[in-house]
């Protein structure tokens, strides 16, 4: 348990850990020495001795007090203990994301990672502060009794003793079968939400056909699926749980029946053999405790465990020192996939500084993967991709960050106005900074739409925006950041044929003095292009001037012919 | 008044497993009783053994605490396994009806922010009710339970007992309750400190790409690392001084104070000579089995409000209003559509439509074009009926959209939209939503029309491909695949935004040719910034602002100098080499 949170927390925490258990281990050690001291009261008492029974309870009256002292401190020094680790997490969790490469980043480990970040913390944090207690007095307490009852009467003790390996063990198992079922059964609820979520997002195209009711029976027997699952696994869960309550049981049992045949036998005095089963009683009282702490617990740990994955998750190394000394990119026989199959094989283009660059081709060619590669996203398999004559792999992640723009497919906006989501491109950046980049990304007309102007929140994800304007504040934003290198992954699509045609103008602009990369279909900027890359099956097929390509009659001529013939729907 | 509510949104949501609930706690209330009975076996051979000198009753005794034992072990088993069983029925029964309220909200719903909460929702509230369907009923008939046992044997044995065993955990409540006053308000505090958090790593986590290109990260983390600080410190303001005192009401609630009263009152009242030993023994065992219950229900209490919560929001999230069919449906006379004096509006202040007039005559084509924002979407969106309008009436062949049966309305109309969404199953179901009888050679008619075929082909398991998991298709062969599907649908009315938008220039013309096909012999109303695609429609309707500013054929918009003419100047003019 603490080297787990020491491996998430840090080193610096152990001592700290050590101090906490070795005061909880002390409460449990008080409480155990009060049962024991029942012992000789209560035996004082049922030999109707009222005077002997005095000195026993004014012992328990100072172990008491000690318990309580002891209590009082780790209590506090839990709460202490718990918000320290909370804080140290949140510096190290936030550390680390920063430094995870960004292809590690998918829907599914985002969702985790936010979770982990702000749930998985609190939760942490009362770990230390609520749930250590009862597993370790869980342990100290029902040793001090059974150590005392060891000394009174041995055989009594060794029978108690018998159950101890039998309900450790179910313990830990019953702690398996749960940990394996809990981690199906938050997939399987995971699965259910997804699928529910997916149904409902799929609402107008499945209203639309009418199939509903056919959609609604794939996602009923993934519920049934997901039903009959966690039934399956609570079954499970419920045997273990069921094991160890029966060792402890047991454990009662064996003492009480035990016991009263050793005192039929008038080998053991009555009063103390009655004394010693309410005892027996107590001793069982925080094992079962901790069975109840165990869920949580369990939950807890598993939790820390995500922590410590993502903690050791590797960052990109940077191998180097190197830094770009021009605006160009060129791409070494590059060979990357994404773990099903090739997606770029043998790739090579050189790509002059201060050009307008357009990558065109089928879809599933690879263009995106292009655009990532530049920006590291991700590591090449074989090959290389240099930017501005450096590896990328040798260059600090900062400083490649800061010689690029991008304007992704996906935009994400944050939760705050339009014109902070702009400013992230360049926080210092004047009024007329900004201001030359909203109109170099027409977003006048948009601002003029809302009565608060840059100061407009755009909604959580921009819900307040249509497409064509959230496209537009992120090549706004892109444009603003004036970095020597500009990746553009389908920036213009969601606009009109009037916005991007302005638009194309700012591009045409842009690359005079930087060098542009444009994954685009839009004819107007593929022949603006002072290069076009031709992608196909993860390579270059053809690549120059739009005329020169159109006169070689190959692939692009194809493509173009095709463009040119497109008519409107009849 | 909220706490009838909200009780009532437990209640109401765990309805259909109350039975089997009920049922749990009557097991569970006789597992508590079986749960008494070695305490009070103790107490008893002590009688037996030290007052009556009764051993052959003592060991009678015995042997009753351990059949009491093993009786409770089946009987919490039977619960437990009831109340999972419960627990899991109630998760299917409640996705269910949370399936089924999806199908009858608003299309517009889907847009707003709501659903992308309602994710969320399912998780993690499923998850709260959990812990109250799994666990709180049986855990608070136990509480109940267990004490009433107890106080139930102190009466027979001796009336005297009573307010010494009770003592602690009297004390003990009177201190939580003096604690427990704002704790509704605290718990709200903190969880909108909670949700704070949440936001705050969503957004760094989310927007990572971002935060890195643009150089932000160093920022973005210290933004995170500041609210998570600003959270605990805000926390410990909350706790510092409710710690002491709870931490001094646990104390009065704990095991070991209890046995210290119980020794201290039970030897006092002993000397006293109002009480035998045997009772001074029934005091030392019984007394914690008062403060037990509080420690568990205090623990619970978290899970109980959480739990509430969470049945509130799910109950809202069921109460959705949805879009109303009016009880007498009727059926449309033919598949003329018009929109007359349509206004319009998301935020019931700003109208994004004002005053539309039109027609789509059968088997015509309606091109929608214009800048961003000029409501074009808002339009064709109220064909299908994803909202209705503020002012006005749609009517399909003379009959209002709200009185036509929703199956009728899309047997009439379909439609491809920009943002396509898959479903999570094979292609071919994919494909074949529209018509689920659909043969193999249907399907892949279609398939090739829309060009994605081979691409289908190319895929280990072709048509039996799962989308989703492992097969991520791109934007563009996504949007083909919802081609192909709307094709396979034999509606008259057919609604296109942008639907070639992520069409590849490639497969565009081809697909174009095939989508002219299609929709050659249907009413068509599309919208599209690729003005190339509108020269042949029936009628172009120019938009601005929420209104229809231009309307007519291609040249006589070009000639008349508007709007459009300037669109198409744009247009031409970036095609040319």
């Amino acid at each position: 348990m603490i080297t787990r949170v020491v491996s998430v927390a840090g080193e610096p925490f152990r001592p700290q850990l050590l101090k906490l258990v070795a005061g909880l281990a002390a409460e449990g050690f008080f409480m155990g020495l009060g049962f024991v001291a029942l012992v000789p009261f209560l035996r004082a008492v049922l030999a109707q001795d009222a005077g002997g029974a005095v000195l026993p309870l004014l012992g328990l009256a100072a172990i008491f007090m000690a318990y309580a002292v002891v209590r009082w401190n780790t209590q506090l020094y839990g709460y202490i203990t718990g918000m320290a680790l909370a804080r140290a997490l949140f510096d190290r969790l936030g550390g680390k994301i920063k430094t995870l490469p960004l292809g590690w980043f998918n829907d599914r480990r985002t969702g985790e990672l936010s979770v982990l970040a702000s749930e998985g913390i609190v939760e942490v944090m009362s770990t230390a502060a609520h749930l250590m207690r009862p597993m370790v007095v869980a342990i100290t307490a029902p040793a001090v009794v059974l150590i005392f009852i060891a000394i009174v009467d041995w055989r009594l003790a060794v029978a108690l003793a018998i159950v101890i390996p039998f309900s450790v063990a179910a313990f830990i198992w019953s702690g398996r079968l749960m940990h394996s079922s809990d981690d199906s059964i938050h997939g399987t609820a995971a699965d259910a939400a997804t699928r529910i979520y997916e149904f409902a997002q799929a609402q107008p195209v499945l209203r639309a056909f009418g199939r509903n009711e056919g959609a609604a029976k794939v996602l009923d027997n993934a519920l049934v699926e997901s039903h009959s699952a966690t039934v399956f696994k609570l079954k499970n869960a419920v045997r273990g749980f069921l094991l160890y309550t029966m060792t402890i049981q047991a454990a009662i049992t064996v003492l009480l029946v035990y016991g009263v045949n050793r005192g039929l036998g008038g080998e053991v005095d009555v009063p103390e053999l009655v004394a010693l089963f309410v005892l027996g009683i107590r001793f069982a009282e925080p094992l079962l405790g901790a069975a109840d702490v165990q869920d949580v617990l369990r939950s807890s740990d598993a939790t820390m465990g995500r922590m410590h994955d993502i903690m050791e998750t590797p960052p990109m190394p940077v191998t180097g020192q190197a830094t770009p000394t021009d605006k160009s990119v060129r791409f070494e026989s590059v060979d990357f996939d994404y773990g099903a199959g090739p997606v770029l094989q043998g790739f090579s283009l050189d790509i002059p500084e201060n050009q307008l660059i357009a990558i065109v081709g089928p879809s599933g060619a690879g263009k995106s993967t292009v655009l990532r590669l530049i920006a590291r996203f991700f590591d090449v398999a074989g090959g290389r991709v240099q930017l501005g004559g450096a590896d990328v792999r040798e260059v600090e992640t900062e400083t490649l960050m800061r010689h690029l723009a991008v304007v992704f497919q996906d935009v994400y906006l944050f939760d705050g106005t339009i014109g902070e989501n702009i400013l992230i491109g360049k926080p210092g950046a004047t009024k007329d900074e900004l201001w030359s980049a909203v109109q170099a990304a027409q977003l006048e007309a948009t601002l003029a739409r809302f009565p608060e102007g840059l100061d407009t929140p755009v909604g959580e994800g921009g819900a307040a925006l249509s497409g064509g304007e959230k496209q537009r504040v992120s090549i706004a934003r892109a444009l603003l950041k004036d970095a020597d290198i500009v990746l553009l992954d389908e920036a213009t699509a969601a606009l009109d044929a009037l916005d991007e045609a302005r638009m194309r103008a700012s591009i045409e602009k842009l690359s005079q003095d930087r060098t542009v990369i444009a994954i685009t279909h839009r004819l107007s900027t593929i022949q603006a292009a002072d290069k076009i890359a031709f992608l196909e099956d993860g390579r270059v097929a053809e690549e120059g001037g739009h005329a020169e390509l159109l006169a070689l009659g190959g692939r692009y001529a194809d493509f173009c012919n095709l463009m040119k013939t497109s008519g409107g729907p009849k | 008044m909220r706490e009838t509510k909200t009780s009532s949104a437990v209640s109401r949501l765990i309805k259909p497993v109350k039975g089997s609930l009920i049922f749990a706690c009557v097991v569970q209330f006789f597992a508590a009783i079986a749960g008494v009975v070695p305490f009070l076996a103790v107490i008893e051979i002590g009688k037996a053994l030290i007052a009556d000198g009764n051993s052959a009753r003592a060991v009678i005794i015995a042997w009753v605490a351990a059949g009491a034992l093993a009786l409770r072990l089946i009987l919490i088993l039977t619960a437990s396994v009831i109340t999972h069983k419960a627990d899991a029925d109630f998760q299917l029964i409640l996705r269910r009806q949370i399936a089924q309220a999806m199908t009858r909200v608003p299309l517009h719903w889907f847009s707003s922010n709501s659903a992308g909460d309602l994710k969320k929702t399912m998780q993690d509230d499923v998850k709260a009710l959990h812990v109250i369907v799994g666990h709180v009923y049986t855990a608070i008939v136990s509480a109940v339970v267990t004490p009433i046992c107890a106080l139930a044997y102190l009466i027979y044995l001796n009336p005297w007992l009573v307010p010494a065993a009770i003592l602690p955990a009297a004390i003990g409540m009177a201190f939580f309750a003096t604690q427990m006053g704002d704790a509704k308000a605290q718990m709200d505090e903190y969880n909108k400190a909670m949700s704070r958090i949440n936001a705050s790593a969503l957004a760094y986590v989310q927007g990572i790409s971002v935060i890195k290109v643009f150089g932000g990260s160093d920022q973005a983390s210290d933004r995170f690392v500041k609210t998570g600080h600003a959270f605990i410190d805000e926390f410990w303001n909350w706790v510092k001084d409710k710690l002491k005192a709870s931490a001094l009401a646990e104390m009065i609630m704990a095991p070991m104070t209890s046995v210290l009263t119980a020794a201290g009152f039970g030897l006092a009242l002993f000397t006293l000579g109002w009480i035998n030993a045997i009772e001074v023994l029934a005091l030392c065992v019984l007394t914690p089995a008062f403060t037990h219950p509080f420690l568990v229900l205090n623990f619970m209490q978290h899970f109980i409000m959480q739990g509430k919560d969470a049945a509130e929001r799910l109950v809202g999230l069921l109460e959705t209003p949805k879009l109303e069919v009016s009880e007498i449906t009727r059926e449309p006379e033919s598949t003329r559509v018009e929109f007359a004096g349509v206004c319009a509006t998301y935020d019931g202040q700003r109208d994004v439509l004002s005053d539309i007039e039109l027609v789509l005559e059968p088997k015509t084509v309606t091109a929608l074009v214009g800048p961003s924002g000029s409501g074009k979407t808002t339009l064709s969106r109220l064909l299908p009926r994803f909202f209705d309008p503020r002012a006005g009436q749609v009517t399909l062949g003379g009959v209002p959209l709200s009185e036509i049966a929703p199956d009728i309305l899309y047997s009439h109309v379909s439609f491809v939209f920009q943002d396509v969404r898959l479903l999570r199953a094979t292609i071919r179901d994919n494909v074949a939503m529209a018509a689920p009888d659909a043969t193999q050679e249907d399907i892949e008619r279609v398939a090739k029309a829309a060009h994605i075929h081979d691409r289908i082909l190319s895929l280990q398991q072709g048509y039996d491909t799962m989308l989703g998991e492992g097969t991520s298709l791109s934007g563009g062969e996504t949007q083909r695949i919802t081609i192909a599907r709307a094709m396979l649908s034999d509606t008259p009315i057919v609604v296109l935004d942008e639907a070639m938008a992520f069409a590849d220039a490639e497969n565009s013309a081809a697909l174009r040719k095939a989508m002219a096909d299609w929709t050659g012999a249907r009413t068509v109303l599309m919208i599209a910034h690729d003005l190339s695609s509108v020269i042949n429609a029936d009628q172009i309707c120019v938009m601005k602002s929420g209104r229809i500013v231009e309307r007519g054929q291609h040249e006589a918009l070009v000639s008349q100098g508007g709007l459009y003419a300037e669109l198409w100047g744009a247009m031409v003019q970036r095609n040319v080499a």
